[in-house]
């Protein structure tokens, strides 16, 4: 026999694990004078999932064998405040059952580009190998005695301490996406960091975690297992109007897009989970915020008005992009910022570099740099002060007409990370010494040196979103537009590397269900898609001698998706397939997905995402090595470059072509199948 | 001139004799109509209280039965029992307002167009076969029904999709359902409208799923015009997706949730009356599923903290509900597409006449084919939960949607609670299912 509500019965034993889970959060209450969480006026209601998600890659097998358990509890607290908490765990044994490929056995000795070989002396270098082969181990580069024996000072800082950076637990930067092509490229340590401690840094929740934490993600000192667990309460007014308010570790979901993202930027998202591919409800990153809602109903001409204050007090996060080493790290940038920081730390060998002699196409020669000559220093995490919180306003009406919009305005941290490039405090690799002081340079000052500190810019958004059907077309439609302030992106023409551009994103949707015999004479089957467009203002782009010099991304880009979902046998079966194109990037994916309820409490999952690019060529952009830092040594035109720092466009797929490629074009080797089972107890 | 005005009065005329002209209807008709037994009731050979037809009798029936409730007793998919007839009394307020309002009402020229109505029964008076837009006037009888009241919830509201074959059940769902007028209100304050109303809303519906977790937090709202010829505005909230999305109007057609009833079929019939043609094909004495709740053998799957329990069901595949059946005075109407493209050719519905409740309803597929029995049992509130009694509100009690092409039902059990308190007008706002979870 089953009571009414069975559905959702609470159970002894797991309620008693959300409580001794949810301490931390009582004391939070505590702090906002919340009700006492223990003296409510219903019973905790409380489900429990277990899900496991195992996934196999293209010739890397084994990418995801992740065992979650969720814990969803509610709970009426009395006086008309509610209380929800979100507990999840998981543990992703593909660390330890594919250790060669993502744990402590990944990566190992690599060979890096050396096109200037056939024009180099047979020298021995710091690994031993001669300096004149095509593929040469990292250490195999110029160091101090080569680049003393070709005319430089002896003071010279090329080389870097093969001991302190061996050439083990390393992969080729670039080399899950794309080959080196001529371009530069480094070693980059892939291994946990509790396992090789090499180029981790914390950016923000990823980047300097050991096993453990990429085993277990949840399990952190943000204490990521509370996924959720807020207090909310509607305050009813005297006329007729609300107040709603809903205080503790949340999701607010803003805008009406699917897989890419608009306005729905409160949170922070962490695609180390599953990169573009899972909801975002599971891929969001929980914040600390207190929202508020006044709640106004109709008007005389408005159907429904709303305000919504979105107060973001929690410290600071950006989205996860994902540990290098680890399956899932978006752009492959995880794996760029793990390289360079090791370069900046220890040195390293670096692909295709110096111009050795100078303007000689396609003759470069790998270069052993030194600590702190390039790289990525430093990490700047906005800590937490009151003027680094974020706070969002959102004015949401219904027309008496039935035009559903929003207007929207967000001051936030830029979730994506803005390498700001520096001199002061480098090692000038030609002289040992700082900055120019080589005549006729001397004195000039170091500029688009590849030497980054890594910053969070705050960014401004206004925008707005609708909603309306087209009854003739049976469709519904939905537009969203941002446009921000304050986004920083890589820019080679200017003397930092970047530069800070308004942006423009939009996007319209079209859903409609449509009858598809095929599929099904009774259930219609979505169709839905959306449009994407991204317009940078102030694009900078000019012609340097050797290529293209300015912003890497493009001015104008546009993404399509596409999903046909369909529903048979009661909805307990639902094939779909999704599909999206990056047109710049002339990159494509497209999922399948089967998902079979074989009961109320048991889904079974089958899935892929396949992913194509037509060619890579064009993603090839300034990659900054003939910017020419430290003239007269770094002149890479046969004619020669000024003294003035300035960069030539000699272009590479590392580092920018990933800003070209996007997340499908960077990910175009992760081939995936997948099945997930989740079980609800 | 005198052509001049003679041509007006000729348009005049003939906007008249398309739009329906006034008619007073009388207090006899309104006795009539709102009390059809209160000097008898109906009877028939054979058709007295507890009466048990079943395959091996139906034939003497057949003169009571509706073609899909007799093709079932007679394929012995279910056996039926006849109950007593008794008068399901609407609430006074809206036999008030049918006789204050009574002449004030008339068709537009268009279907869908209705003029002069304020509240109650728009057309009280008995049908008329000769009348080509009575069917019409019925469906407006039924749209400002007095159906749920102002203002009514379904909680819960126990869903199960069932194989008729092996009578498995595929799939629970847990709902909860919310009802309730903008307009035309007579027995909840405020009254006669909720206002500001500046959409001129006359009703919405909104929806609620509790389980089971893929479908969990779905939450779904309908607007309703109070011009019928605009279109209806829904909106859906996903759980997985914690946002709200509009959906077309298409979807109103579509198997919801995966079950055997669409959106359109909801209460008999939930659609605009200007999206259908509407015939009146006469007025029958016929077996319907009116009943007293609590004298019913009820189900013990579900038991409520308050000892409220469910009609049970059974029959083949358990898609029947087990309830009793009264001969009750029933108009039949048509109603068939206006778009070529629906998936339904048309439906006949079957209205109780003294509570316009379409309670039964047969659907017909593109090809003219029986597609699937709608069987809605209603309860007298008396015989229910204690806030229900003296309502005056007939309450849906069961539903079953049998799609008899696929061998297959969608079976729903109701705890239906007349409580204001459960319909405020801020839960039917798009805001407050963002304001979930």
């Amino acid at each position: 026999m089953k009571a009414a509500g069975d559905f959702s019965r609470p159970k002894l034993g797991v309620l008693a694990t959300a409580l001794s889970l949810a301490a931390g959060a009582q004391a939070q209450a505590a702090d906002e004078n919340l009700p006492d969480l223990g003296s409510g006026a219903s019973p905790w209601v409380a489900d429990v999932y277990y899900e496991n998600h195992t996934a196999r890659r293209h010739d890397a097998g084994l990418a995801k064998f992740r065992n979650t358990l969720q814990l969803e509890a509610d709970k009426q607290m009395g006086d008309g405040w509610a209380f929800r908490g979100i507990l999840r765990g998981s543990w992703d044994g593909v660390y330890r059952l594919n250790r060669d490929e993502y744990g402590r056995g990944a990566g190992g000795p690599i060979e890096l580009e050396n096109t200037a070989a056939p024009l180099l002396p047979p020298v021995p270098t710091s690994a031993g190998t001669p300096l004149n082969r095509p593929l040469v181990p990292h250490g195999g580069g110029i160091n101090n005695a080569i680049a003393t024996a070709i005319g430089l000072p002896p003071t010279n800082a090329f080389g870097f301490d093969l001991a302190a950076n061996p050439n083990d637990g390393m992969r080729v930067l670039g080399d899950r996406w794309h080959r080196t092509e001529g371009g530069v490229a480094f070693g980059v340590p892939v291994r946990p960091c509790d396992t090789d401690k090499r180029g981790c840094r914390d950016f923000g929740g990823y980047g300097d975690l050991k096993l453990s934490e990429l085993e277990a993600p949840e399990f952190n000192d943000r204490l990521d297992f509370l996924r959720e667990i807020y207090a909310k309460k509607t305050f009813p007014l005297a006329d007729g109007t609300e107040l709603f308010v809903k205080l503790g570790r949340q999701q607010v979901v803003w805008g009406r897009t699917d897989l890419f993202r608009v306005l729905d930027v409160i949170n922070p998202i962490d695609y180390s989970r599953n990169n573009i591919y899972d909801e975002l409800q599971d891929i969001r990153i929980p914040m600390w915020i207190a929202q508020a809602e006044y709640r106004m109903g109709a008007s005389d001409v408005m159907q429904d008005r709303n305000v919504q204050v979105v107060w973001n007090f929690d410290k600071f996060r950006p989205n996860n992009l994902g540990q290098c080493g680890s399956p899932n790290v978006i752009l492959d940038a995880g794996c760029f910022f793990r390289g360079m920081a090791n370069l900046w730390d220890n040195g390293g060998t670096v692909a295709n570099f110096a111009a050795v002699p100078p303007g000689t196409a396609g003759a470069w020669a790998a270069t052993d740099f030194g600590p702190h000559q390039i790289g990525i220093r430093k990490v700047y995490l906005p800590e937490w002060s009151l003027s680094n919180t974020q706070l969002g306003v959102k004015y949401e009406g219904i027309t008496k007409e039935g035009l559903a919009f929003s207007l929207n305005a967000l001051t936030y941290r830029s979730q994506l990370p803005s390498l700001h490039a520096f001199s002061a405090g480098t090692v000038n690799p030609f002289t040992g010494g700082s900055g120019n002081t080589t005549p006729p340079a001397d004195g000039v000052p170091v500029s688009r040196l590849i030497a980054f500190d890594v910053h969070y810019p705050r960014v401004n958004l206004i925008g707005g979103s609708l909603d309306f059907q087209i009854p003739d077309a049976n469709a519904a439609i939905r537009m969203e537009a941002a446009l921000t302030h304050g986004e920083e992106f890589q820019n080679t023409a200017r003397r930092e590397l970047f530069s800070e551009n308004r942006v423009l994103r939009t996007v319209i949707g079209v859903d409609r269900p449509t009858f598809i015999p095929l599929i099904s004479k009774t259930r219609a089957t979505l169709i839905s898609a959306q449009l994407f467009w991204q317009h940078i203002f102030d694009h900078e782009r000019h012609d340097g001698p050797l290529g293209t010099v300015g912003i890497p991304d493009w001015e104008d880009n546009f993404i399509g998706t596409l999903l046909i979902k369909g529903f048979l046998a009661g909805d307990r079966v639902s094939p779909q397939l999704m599909m999206a194109r990056d047109f710049r990037a002339k990159a494509f994916t497209i999922a399948p997905q089967i998902e079979w309820s074989v009961s109320d409490d048991f889904k079974v999952t089958l899935g892929a995402n396949f992913k194509y690019a037509n060619g890579d060529s064009h993603y090839k952009f300034d990659d900054t090595r003939s910017a020419n830092p430290y003239p007269p040594f770094t002149t890479y035109t046969a004619a020669g470059q000024p003294f003035v720092p300035g960069s030539a466009g000699l272009e590479g797929l590392e580092p920018l072509g990933r800003f070209r490629a996007g997340p499908i074009g960077a990910a175009v080797a992760e081939d995936d199948i997948y099945v997930t089972i989740r079980y609800k107890f | 001139m005198t052509r001049y005005f003679a041509g007006r009065s000729l348009i005049a005329l003939a906007l008249a004799c398309a739009a329906g002209t006034l008619h007073a209807a009388t207090e006899a008709d309104i006795d009539k109509s709102f009390f059809p037994y209160k000097s008898a009731v109906p009877t028939a050979a054979g058709v007295t209280a507890g009466t048990v037809i079943n395959k091996g009798n139906f034939a003497n029936f057949e003169a009571v039965l509706d073609p899909g409730l007799q093709r079932h007793i007679q394929a012995g998919a279910v056996e039926i029992t006849v109950g007593k007839t008794t008068s399901f009394d609407i609430d006074k307020s809206y036999v008030d307002a049918t006789r204050e309002n009574a002449g004030k009402v008339k068709l537009g020229a268009k279907p869908g167009e209705l003029v002069g109505y304020v509240a109650g029964r728009p057309f009280p008076e008995e049908p008329d076969a000769k009348d080509p837009r009575a069917g019409e006037k019925l469906a407006w009888n039924f749209r400002y029904g007095m159906n749920w009241g102002d203002g009514l919830a379904i909680s819960p509201f126990y869903w199960k999709y069932r194989n008729m074959d092996s009578g498995k059940v595929e799939r629970n769902i847990l709902f909860n359902f919310h009802f309730i007028k903008y307009t035309h209100r007579l027995n909840q304050v405020p009254t006669p409208e909720i206002s500001p109303n500046p959409s001129k809303l006359y009703r919405a519906t909104y929806v609620n799923v509790q389980e089971p977790q893929d479908v969990k937090n779905t939450q779904l709202l309908i607007q309703r015009y109070e011009d019928d010829l605009k279109q209806d505005d829904a909106y859906l909230y996903l759980g997985f997706q914690r946002r709200v999305r509009r959906l077309s109007t298409g979807q109103t057609t579509d198997a919801f949730l995966g079950s055997d009833i669409m959106i359109e079929d909801f209460e008999g019939y939930n659609g605009r009356i200007s999206d259908m043609t509407w015939k009146y094909k006469g007025t029958v004495n016929l077996l319907m599923p009116f009943y007293n709740h609590n004298d019913m053998k009820l189900s013990e799957e579900y038991k409520d903290p308050d000892g409220y329990k469910y009609v049970a069901f059974g029959g083949q595949g358990g898609c029947f509900p087990n309830i009793t059946w009264q001969l009750r005075k029933v108009h039949i109407v048509e109603s068939a597409p206006v778009d070529p493209n629906h998936p339904v050719s048309r439906r006949v519905h079957y209205m109780d006449a003294q509570t316009s409740a379409m309670s039964e309803t047969l659907v017909y597929d593109r090809k003219g084919d029986l597609w699937k029995i709608f069987m809605l049992g209603m309860t007298h509130p008396d015989s229910h939960l204690a806030q229900n009694k003296g309502s005056g509100i007939v309450l849906f009690d069961a539903f079953s949607m049998i799609d008899v092409q696929a061998k297959h039902c969608t079976t729903g059990q109701f705890k239906g609670q007349a409580d204001a308190k459960m319909v405020p007008v801020n839960l039917f706002n798009v805001q407050n299912m963002r304001g979930g979870n």
